[in-house]
């Protein structure tokens, strides 16, 4: 099980430190899984996308972030978009498909929500999040198919 | 949440950085550097002697004429490289700032964004060195050019609110342009620079051609005297802004010289409430008021007034105070106690003249954090152009709320103020957004942004009491203050 860490979304910076957990917490599960059912590489495939993504978000992070606009975040439940990063006990693809699939689709809602948010802060960081949420959908649509 | 790391718990004593060497100082004059928001003493920095900044003064100017030959694309690949070690360390300075000054991360690692956006505009110093020729432009036969030349020695005596960024609205041009430059960081947030001067020296910038001298008046007035530098920039307070144009002037030299501010948001009737008070937010808060960008007055137009103050009373309750470091932090401590103090003495005074004191940051407290200089958002209703509140700089996380009925009145109200750095209007209307840029005295204006931060490649500007001289900050003006044009006249026999 990966630890992670979920912190209040009351910054820009707690939002993208959420998205990094999220995605820490969502490789991790991926590897676990990808070991249980080593016959399904798209496990595998996809704890890489995860990690790759929150390198991405430190990128944006770094290279977005515009201290002139850095307005207060005071609409988003952290509660909400906590994933269970604890990986059961699966027998098959499909068994384990539906762990994951869980978590994409919160993670998709994490990402429309901090999409919305971010709108009225910086244009660059709304089509991120808004990419990342539907990149998110497209990861379940293909879990799906196991 | 878990606090981001630091990164390193004591810095030690601070040493100068002159001809490419790292030197300690020989006085016996050194400030402890406090964490405002621990308390924790996290540095030494040496109060240098007017002998000292000399040999500062000396080594830069030996090294001036031979960083004056490199070819303007030379001296542009240094700042390239500057920028990508920044980037590598972009962080770490973030975080330095965090725990030196008391911002948040998100202002910190937004302030370092800014800095290296200097340097990315420096780096382009070929196409903004350009002067202009004229064939046949004296006569038939005679051509007539203006050349931009460096001068020399610059300097600069930098506040405590922006440590990374301000130095770098100044130092990159001046070099970039073929001068060489003096640093004399703030004496309590001279951490970051140290920081990111180790930097510069990594980028491999040559002796001499950046130097940062720590202390106190005595290298400002060394700087301004000493007749191998040719020109000062400051940001600071109004009275000191004063001061250093007055004084350097008088030692003829160039000066840029930011000074403190007033600033007033107007709200109009029209502007959009919620986006409205969000971004508002950010400009009385952010940095808890320590930024000469900041809004003070809140200046509610008609029937708005209420509504927008239950909205912002709301919304300012939920401001989250701590440790920069806690990523889910909106609001750090003011800098030190002596600025505490300030701003709680300015509240008691609004308090005293009738303000009515809506919401009341004067006794926050920060559980794990009761060393800290905090001080709550402040909400001060009732406030009216005559009480000391609406007119003095207060630094300080305090929104006076006012009433006005029109426009006019709110320009009327700037108007008198004798700071010009920034106004904002809040409203859907073109015509009045129109009206108000048009008109309002103030050098930096905002259509519904409360933070009117220039970027990198335009000019910081300010009015009347905001600034002293004519060409600013950044961006071109930068250019031309940091040369001077040569006319060349050629004719051919």
């Amino acid at each position: 099980m990966v630890e992670c860490e979920f912190p209040e979304c009351t910054t820009f910076g707690s939002v993208v430190r959420f998205a990094l957990e999220l995605e820490k917490g969502a490789a991790g599960v991926y590897e676990e899984l990808a070991k249980a059912v080593p016959s399904a590489a798209l496990f595998k495939e996809l704890a890489a996308a995860h990690k790759k993504r929150g390198g991405m978000l430190e990128n944006m992070r770094q290279q977005k972030l515009n201290e002139m606009i850095l307005e207060p975040i005071q609409d988003m439940e952290r509660e909400k978009y906590i994933i269970d990063t604890k990986v059961p006990k699966v027998s098959d693809a499909k068994q384990a498909a539906k762990v994951v699939m869980k978590i994409e689709e919160t993670s998709s809602k994490f990402y429309t929500d901090a999409s919305k948010s971010a709108k009225s802060i910086m244009a660059e960081a709304y089509r991120f999040m808004d990419k990342m949420s539907k990149d998110n959908l497209a990861y379940k649509a293909k879990l799906e198919t196991l | 949440m878990a606090l981001l790391t630091e990164v390193q718990k004591n810095y030690g004593k601070l040493k100068n950085y002159v001809n490419g060497e790292w030197i300690e100082s020989t006085t016996d004059k050194w400030l402890d550097i406090e964490n405002p928001t621990t308390g924790a003493i996290i540095g030494q920095v040496p109060m240098s002697t007017a002998d000292e900044t000399k040999a500062a003064i000396e080594a830069a100017n030996e090294a001036w004429w031979s960083w004056r030959e490199t070819p303007p694309i030379d001296r542009g690949r240094l700042f390239f490289k500057l920028k990508e070690l920044l980037e590598q360390h972009y962080e770490n300075i973030a975080r330095i700032m965090v725990q030196e000054q008391g911002k948040t991360i998100d202002e910190a690692r937004g302030e370092t964004r800014r800095a290296i956006e200097n340097v990315e505009v420096a780096a382009g110093i070929p196409s903004l060195l350009f002067g202009y020729s004229l064939e046949d432009g004296a006569a038939g036969g005679i051509d007539e050019d203006a050349i931009r030349s460096p001068l020399g020695v610059f300097g600069a005596v930098c506040p405590f609110n922006f440590p990374a960024m301000i130095p770098y609205w100044f130092w990159p041009y001046a070099v970039a342009t073929g001068n060489t430059y003096i640093i004399k960081p703030s004496s309590q947030v001279p951490i970051t620079q140290n920081y990111m001067t180790k930097i510069v020296e990594q980028a491999g910038f040559p002796p001499g051609v950046l130097n940062i001298v720590n202390g106190s008046h005595e290298v400002s007035d060394t700087l301004m005297e000493h007749p191998k530098v040719k020109g000062i920039s400051f940001v600071g307070s109004t009275p000191v802004a004063k001061y250093i144009y007055k004084h350097s002037a008088e030692n003829g030299k160039r000066v840029q010289a930011q000074g403190g501010a007033k600033n007033s948001l107007v709200v109009m009737p029209d502007a959009v409430l919620d986006r409205t008070v969000n971004n508002m937010l950010a400009s009385y808060y952010g940095c808890a008021g320590q930024r000469c960008l900041a809004g003070s007055n809140l200046v509610a137009v008609g029937n708005i007034a209420d509504p927008l103050l239950k909205k912002w009373i709301e919304s300012s309750k939920k401001i989250k105070m701590g440790y920069g470091l806690d990523e889910s932090v909106n609001m750090g401590p003011v800098v030190s106690a002596k600025a505490k103090k300030k701003v709680l003495d300015y509240i008691d005074g609004a308090e005293r003249e009738g303000g009515k004191i809506l919401l009341d940051g004067r006794k926050a407290k920060v559980p794990g954090y009761e060393k800290g200089h905090f001080i709550g958002p402040t909400v001060i209703d009732g406030v009216t152009p005559d009480m000391t509140i609406a007119k003095d700089e207060v630094f300080g996380p305090v929104v006076s709320f006012m009433r006005m009925e029109s426009m006019d009145d709110a320009i009327d109200f700037i108007h008198k103020s004798p700071f010009g750095n920034a106004a904002s209007i809040y409203t859907q209307s073109g015509k009045s957004a129109r009206d108000f840029r048009y008109r309002v005295q103030c050098g930096n204006i905002g259509i519904n942004v409360g933070i009117v931060a220039a970027m990198a490649y335009f000019p910081f500007a300010g009015y009347k009491d905001s600034f002293f001289g004519d060409l600013h900050g950044q961006g071109q003006d930068a250019i031309n203050f940091f040369t001077d044009r040569k006319v060349v006249i050629t004719r051919w026999f």
